[in-house]
């Protein structure tokens, strides 16, 4: 199978995602430019864009359903936060949603990784409990994709009595979403073995994240990494350029990345600053770097390197199990482009040669066979 | 009347307002309209229609409808998405959204709308039903009694009304909800105003007490005038604006409009059919405005012009101002000069009869607004 790329849409135009203090975010943005990001995804390559969910932002949902009509081919890979919706009424508004974008439509399950920001919605469950809720939630949303009649569930968390729906996943593909899933701790890893398809890790070297790569595709699901990606035609100006961000960022007074890292209870936020904080250096491997994350949080863990270095990354994931990929960048519309452009089709050309390879490797073996 | 602006009652004069239509957009597939039994049947109504819905739209707009009220319920589809969906086929008409509580947190609720607003330059208002039926409530996991359920809603449009005007900062705990410091980067957007306007629809005490505490008009199903003056002067006095939901059949003669009417109801053997599923889902839903207006179905008609004909096999908005074009705009004058100013509408065939509404019936009730703006004028001199 090809690797799978997604972006995620800038939705408040915010160019250094989470430099900002939240305050300042303004939760308004262009339909246009929102449109534009949309086509030149489309033609880059890209599957989905992230749609994410926070206070600071537009409603992923309604914001998808108006991207849509004015597109054709990308998906939206909608964030949700069980807990803020009866997942009744979610499955409603995915169907819906599947209904007017031909099925292009995924969603991402997030259990909220800030215990402030769940207060905003009214949500006071601490971090366990919000797992044992999205386990429920899913279920619920499951058994109406499964589309076997009146759903009933009875939970700690919801109790659904003959739910019923008029309104079908739509999809020529699928009876119900995909669905991802991020998240580091245990709890996240067998949640996405039950109820996912793809399971989000925040990057780290292949090497230590092979043997949890291992364990989950042996169940039957694949794993996805989020990361950053900063690519340059050469290593010397991809690390200018990230060093320059850097220099840029540090001129403010607040590191956000470490306020942030205070009040999380998400243990892939926590765990991925630990990593930043424990190497003796930026890189933990010659191209994955750990320098943006002090000031723009755990997801500004980044790929950053040549076109060549970045696309031989990609492929080592690959062999390490990895076969999607989300990725942000700074600002996002122009990384995508030269992703699109300079390094994607290194990748997809290393895809063809790898198959072709393969082909050959059976042609042989069938050939021993035939000559045994 | 009223119209002195040095007025210090604060209420506004809606007398002198021209009355506001608004019609409901009807489903995928429902050209003549679906009854209650059909609805919970026919897959299709589930599946939006993009194109051909926002055709209807369109012509909404050239009829001099306000807005189009997005039903929700189990059998449609998601009324918010959907409306950002046709929104841009528009550029004038507004999105009635109905929702009831018990479905979203409230924070993300105003977040849905707020977003809405800001894709459609604020044409969305809001239509808070507390829902009508145990049954379809279960479903969505939701177990509240009637007044339980009043008393929910009333909580969550506390909430929302106070996102609408600090945005952050939002403190609440009550029974049902709990908002800590709620904050939304993305306000409502509107040229005209900073929250939604919010129809609250409900026959009983408990919706009347809602509209008045937190919405901008009390909306309740049509009946005879004599029967609705009293309610509507009391949400009046209390500042909100009182609308009526019901169904329209006009036709160039009376005669005609009876011939529709009867034609309606006429049809074998769905009709048979439709009595027992309304009569069921009569037997089983908890709403008082359902059950009162099912009971004005026992006789034809409630007034003159109002049949009540339909209301049996059709349902409770079947109830229906049927006659000549004038007789309807004469009707509708009435319910105004009861103080009722805002209507929502629809009819059988959908599209047809909405035209020729805004076609024969709708030149009547201007020109009769402007005759009597004109003498107020001269009065007022």
């Amino acid at each position: 199978m090809p690797l799978r790329f997604h972006w995620s849409l800038s939705q408040v135009g915010d160019k250094f995602r989470r430099a900002n203090a939240t305050t300042e975010m303004k939760g308004l943005f262009s339909l246009e430019e929102q449109i534009a990001f949309c086509r030149a995804a489309e033609q880059n390559g890209i599957d989905s864009l992230l749609m994410a969910f926070g206070f600071t932002r537009p409603d992923p949902l309604v914001l998808s359903a108006a991207l849509a009509m004015a597109t054709r081919e990308i998906k939206f890979m909608v964030a949700v936060r069980p807990g803020v919706t009866s997942p009744t009424a979610f499955v409603q508004q995915i169907n819906t949603l599947s209904a007017l974008s031909d099925g292009r439509v995924c969603i991402n399950i997030v259990t909220g990784h800030s215990p402030h920001e769940l207060g905003y919605y009214g949500d006071c469950l601490d971090h366990d409990q919000r797992y044992e809720r999205t386990d429920e939630f899913l279920a619920v949303c499951n058994a109406f994709w499964r589309r076997n009649g009146e759903v009933n569930f009875k939970g700690k968390h919801y109790d659904i009595r003959n739910g019923k729906l008029n309104t079908p996943f739509v999809s020529r593909e699928r009876t119900g979403p995909e669905i991802f899933l991020g998240g580091n701790s245990d709890l996240a890893e067998q949640l996405a073995i039950r109820h996912a398809h793809c399971l989000w890790r925040f990057a780290e070297a292949p090497a230590s994240l092979g043997p949890r790569v291992a364990r989950i595709l042996a169940r039957g699901k694949e794993v996805g990494l989020l990361v950053s990606i900063l690519a340059r035609p050469t290593r010397e100006e991809a690390l200018r350029d990230a060093y320059s961000m850097i220099a840029a960022l540090s001129a403010k007074p607040e590191k956000f990345g470490k306020t942030f890292a205070e009040r999380t209870d998400s243990v892939a936020y926590r765990s991925t600053l630990r990593l930043a904080e424990e190497s003796s250096s930026d890189w933990l491997t010659p191209w994955l770097w750990t320098g943006a994350i002090p000031y723009l949080g755990a997801p500004a863990i980044a790929l950053v390197g040549s076109n060549e270095e970045i696309a031989s990354a990609i492929i080592e994931y690959k062999m390490a199990g990895i076969s999607q990929f989300l990725f942000m960048g700074w600002p996002d519309l122009d990384e995508m482009n030269y992703f699109g452009r300079e390094v994607l089709p290194i990748i997809r050309r290393e895809e063809r040669e790898e198959r072709k390879e393969r082909k050959s490797h059976q042609a042989d073996g069938a050939l021993a066979i035939g000559g045994a | 009347m009223a119209s002195d602006p040095g007025s210090a009652s604060g209420v506004q004069d809606m007398s002198s307002m021209p009355l506001r239509f608004h019609w409901r957009l009807p489903y995928a597939g429902e050209t003549y309209g679906f009854a209650r039994t059909d609805q919970a049947r026919a897959p299709e109504i589930g599946l939006p229609d993009p194109a051909a819905q926002a055709d209807f739209c369109r012509q909404a707009e050239q009829c001099g409808i306000d807005s189009l009220l997005l039903d929700f319920g189990f059998g449609k589809p998601d009324p918010m998405l959907l409306a950002a969906a046709l929104g841009p086929s528009t550029e004038k008409l507004k999105f009635i959204v109905a929702y009831r509580s018990g479905l979203f947190a409230p924070t993300m609720f105003v977040q849905q709308l707020n977003t809405l607003s800001s894709l459609i330059n604020g044409r969305v208002s809001l239509n808070i039903v507390a829902g009508y039926s145990p049954e379809e409530q279960a479903g969505y996991g939701d177990f509240l009694s009637h007044d339980e359920r009043y008393a929910r809603t009333e909580e969550f449009l506390s909430i929302c009304r106070a996102f609408w005007e600090h945005q952050t900062g939002v403190e609440f705990s009550g029974r049902y909800y709990r908002v800590e410091r709620g904050s939304l980067k993305t306000p409502f957007v509107s040229t005209e105003r900073s929250f939604p306007a919010i129809f609250v629809g409900g026959g009983s005490e408990q919706a009347k007490r809602l509209a008045v505490n937190h919405g901008t008009c009390w909306m309740q199903l049509a009946d005879a005038p004599e029967k609705l003056s009293r309610g509507v002067s009391e949400v009046r006095e209390k500042g909100i604006e009182a609308g009526l939901r019901l169904s329209v059949i006009a036709r160039p003669t009376r005669d005609e409009a009876l011939r529709a009417a009867s034609e309606l109801i006429a049809s074998k053997p769905e009709g048979e059919r439709n009595l027992k599923g309304e009569s069921d889902f009569i037997k089983r839903t908890d709403s008082v405005s359902f059950k009162a207006a099912y009971r004005l179905g026992e006789k034809e008609w409630a007034a003159p012009c109002l049949w009540t004909g339909a209301i049996r096999s059709h349902g409770s908005t079947a109830i229906a101002l049927v006659g000549a074009a004038g007789e309807v705009a004469n009707a509708i004058l009435e319910y105004g000069r009861l103080g009722i100013s805002q209507f929502i509408l629809s009819g059988w065939p959908k599209l047809e009869e909405m035209v020729y509404f805004g076609k024969a019936v709708l030149p009547i009730i201007r020109a009769q607004e402007a005759a009597v703006a004109s003498r107020g004028a001269i009065w007022s001199d």
